[in-house]
């Protein structure tokens, strides 16, 4: 190191500073399961043993179920001589490369998330942890605010500020609109319709750095590996065209 | 109890070193040559936002690994240090030392084990929550756990006496009976201070605290003071005093503490002041060690509630003075030739020389100790200079004179000059001894060159 000049390598300190952490938690639990990044890595490294230089080794890994699949990972690694070059790591999901500033988000959020017992997490905890890592405060949890989310849906409706997208008519969303009762509580409404409905508070939000809602109802478990695809979904999926999180705001 | 052995305590500190390199080791090979190469290693790591958040995040359970350490091991290396019969010292000032390095160098010196507060759990357990910037925290938790990682060779080196100790020390580690005395005594005087200086009469420290939150500017603090002498002698200067002030208050806006006023920072600067003497006094009395300090103004106010301790605090702290900055060029590993050497002892007389316990006490600033500590060593290194001189003399006398001529002989088997006076066999003997004399003079002389008051000479000498 040169005094008062320190070329810092975000990879590799990101990634030394992980591995001594996940080294860390198998010390405290021999089932701690790793990040599927890390264990794509470990894949793809142990095929390098048997690589010829200059060849290419891939390892995959991912999270959920076989209908759901999450965080669906591969690291593609080269050899050369007496060195491993990391080629690549890609989400498949969003089917993008991972910057090197993301993949130290999602190590993070691994972080932030290991610090909650067990496997699944309540909307603040997910909003909390999200926030933590991501800069700028662009999550909120509705929770109890639904009602109020609610009324202001109706309420828009009426005043025909809300236009319904035309494929509405078709996708069934119309119908599940029109069965929603005054008293239906805010667990009947599906997924979709909460997210249509529970967005709307948005506009009374002091904070106008929001940009997520999450609208599940505030005792719904949600598996924590479902967190880091929308983690990746705002970074870098389709939202991020429209959300453009990482740009400043004039 | 059982007696904890040396190995074992050897074996805990490499324990710990464990941890820290578990934690931080992935950012060492960051840490370059300079000595104060932690200082701009804490404050590169913590300026780098991605990476920065990353090792906070990662490190987050430090508090609890380290607890969990020394819930185990305190007890041992407590005990291990209070049965010792050796001179001991314990510092405090700051977290660590400013570069540790040094400050063992100069102290070592003189005392056999120095023991200091374990960055790492006071920093982690205790400042962790009140300090408002983790980025700042960041910074200072790299830069002395680093301070102290450089000198891990030495924690766990095979000498005599262990060099450097690392124990949790910390006033909130003190039962609560005795803490409450411990602070009403710091309150106490705290109180009796503030009245000296300013000739008023509060009744306690809040009438105190409260007096001097009012004052917006170090000048309207100076002014106050009526008693400047018993001041520390930086405090004496208006231009050093508020530079000392506003120094203090940047730092305490990184903590919950915050900084309400320049008035209210001195009342609480000097009111932590003498919460860390008594916090001090008490651990050198458990641990039956002398105190020790890197710096002039906690010297100043043990020494104004405590008093110098006699000739070994006196030289101990004295070793410390600028003057004295020679000692830290001294390379690292010449302490444990000092120790390998078992000459600590004599380092000790050497230094003791003319210092009386009388004229310790009465030199609050140490200037007349430290001065005459700078004689001894001076008149070793003559006397030393003087060895080798005549060592060398006696080689180049033997070489001169005698080898040349009997080795050419010795080895063709035959003595001219001496043919009719000595037989071969003698003459073979008494070349050899001669030989065997100028290895053994050189050798002498090598000794000498490597022992440590050489080393110490050099280091004064290059100054």
């Amino acid at each position: 190191m040169t005094k008062n000049k320190m070329e810092i390598d975000f990879f590799g300190d990101g990634m030394r500073i992980f591995l001594d952490y996940i080294s860390r938690q198998y010390k405290k639990n021999i089932n701690y399961k790793p990040h599927p990044i890390i264990r794509a890595f470990e894949c793809a490294l142990h095929g390098m043993e048997k690589c010829k230089d200059e060849k290419y080794t891939m390892g995959v890994s991912q999270e959920g179920t076989k209908q759901d699949i999450c965080q669906p990972y591969i690291v593609v690694l080269q050899k050369k001589k007496d060195v491993i070059e990391v080629k690549e790591i890609r989400n498949i999901k969003v089917d993008k490369k991972l910057p090197t500033d993301v993949m130290i988000i999602v190590f993070r959020l691994q972080i932030q998330l290991d610090k909650i017992i067990g496997e699944d997490v309540n909307p603040q905890q997910m909003v909390d942890a999200l926030n933590t890592v991501i800069p700028g405060n662009r999550f909120y949890a509705l929770g109890d605010r639904w009602k109020e989310a609610r009324d202001l849906f109706q309420k828009n409706m009426k005043d025909g500020k809300i236009f319904l997208p035309e494929d509405f008519k078709h996708n069934g969303m119309v119908e599940e609109l029109l069965s929603i009762k005054y008293d239906t509580p805010w667990e009947d409404y599906s997924n979709r319709l909460r997210s249509f409905i529970g967005s709307g508070i948005m506009e009374k939000l002091e904070d106008k750095n929001i940009q997520v809602i999450i609208t599940s109802p505030t005792n719904s478990k949600i598996q924590k590996y479902k967190v880091f695809d929308s983690a990746i979904e705002f970074m870098l999926g389709k939202s991020a065209d429209y959300l453009k999180p990482f740009e400043k705001k004039k | 109890m059982d007696k904890i052995s040396q190995s074992s305590i050897k074996q805990i500190y490499s324990n710990y070193f464990d941890i820290i390199d578990s934690f931080f080791g992935s950012i060492k090979h960051y840490l370059g040559e300079e000595k104060d190469s932690h200082i701009d290693l804490g404050i590169h790591m913590a300026s780098y936002p991605l990476i920065s958040d990353l090792i906070l995040d990662a490190i987050g359970d430090l508090d609890k690994e380290i607890e969990k350490f020394w819930s185990e091991n305190a007890k041992k290396v407590f005990d291990y240090i209070k049965t010792k019969e050796t001179l001991k010292c314990i510092y405090s000032g700051d977290i660590s030392p400013v570069i540790l390095e040094d400050f063992i160098k100069r102290s070592s010196l003189y005392v056999d084990s120095v023991v200091i507060a374990d960055p790492i759990y006071n920093l982690s357990i205790f400042q962790e929550q009140i300090i408002l910037d983790k980025k700042y925290y960041l910074n200072k938790l790299i830069r002395h756990v680093f301070n102290i990682l450089k000198l891990k060779d030495l924690v766990l080196a095979d000498s005599k006496e262990n060099i450097l100790f690392i124990l949790p020390i910390n006033l909130q580690l003190v039962n609560s009976e005795e803490r409450n005395i411990l602070l009403g005594n710091a309150n106490n005087k705290f109180s009796d201070y503030i009245n000296s200086i300013t000739n008023k009469k509060f009744a306690n420290a809040e009438d105190s605290l409260s007096f001097f939150e009012k004052l917006q500017t170090s000048e309207s603090v100076f002014n106050k003071i009526k008693n400047p002498k018993i001041l520390p002698n930086i405090f004496q200067d208006i231009r050093l005093f508020s530079s000392f002030l506003n120094n203090f208050g940047d730092t305490g806006k990184y903590s919950q503490f915050g900084s309400k006023s320049t008035g209210w920072n001195f009342g609480l600067y000097i009111k932590s002041q003498f919460i860390r003497v008594q916090e001090h006094r008490f651990f050198c009395y458990k641990l039956k060690a002398e105190p020790i300090y890197d710096y002039e103004l906690p010297w100043f106010f043990f020494n104004y509630e405590m008093g110098c301790g006699g000739v070994d605090d006196a030289i101990i702290n004295s070793l410390q003075k600028e003057k004295f900055e020679w000692i830290t060029k001294i390379p690292i590993s010449a302490i444990k030739i000092l120790r390998s050497e078992n000459k600590l002892e004599y380092m000790r007389s050497l230094l003791r020389t003319s210092v009386t316990d009388l004229k310790a006490k009465n030199d609050k600033d140490l200037l007349e100790v430290s001065e005459q500590v700078e004689k001894n060593f001076k008149e070793a290194f003559k006397q030393q200079k003087s060895e080798i001189e005549s060592l060398e003399k006696e080689v180049s006398d033997i070489t001169k004179k005698e080898i040349p001529i009997t080795t050419g002989g010795f080895l063709a088997g035959f003595v001219p000059y001496l043919g009719n006076v000595v037989s071969v066999a003698t003459a073979g003997r008494d070349i050899k001894n001669l030989i065997t004399k100028r290895s053994q003079t050189k050798d002498q002389i090598s000794d000498k060159e490597d022992s440590f008051i050489n080393l110490l000479m050099k280091s004064h000498d290059k100054k």
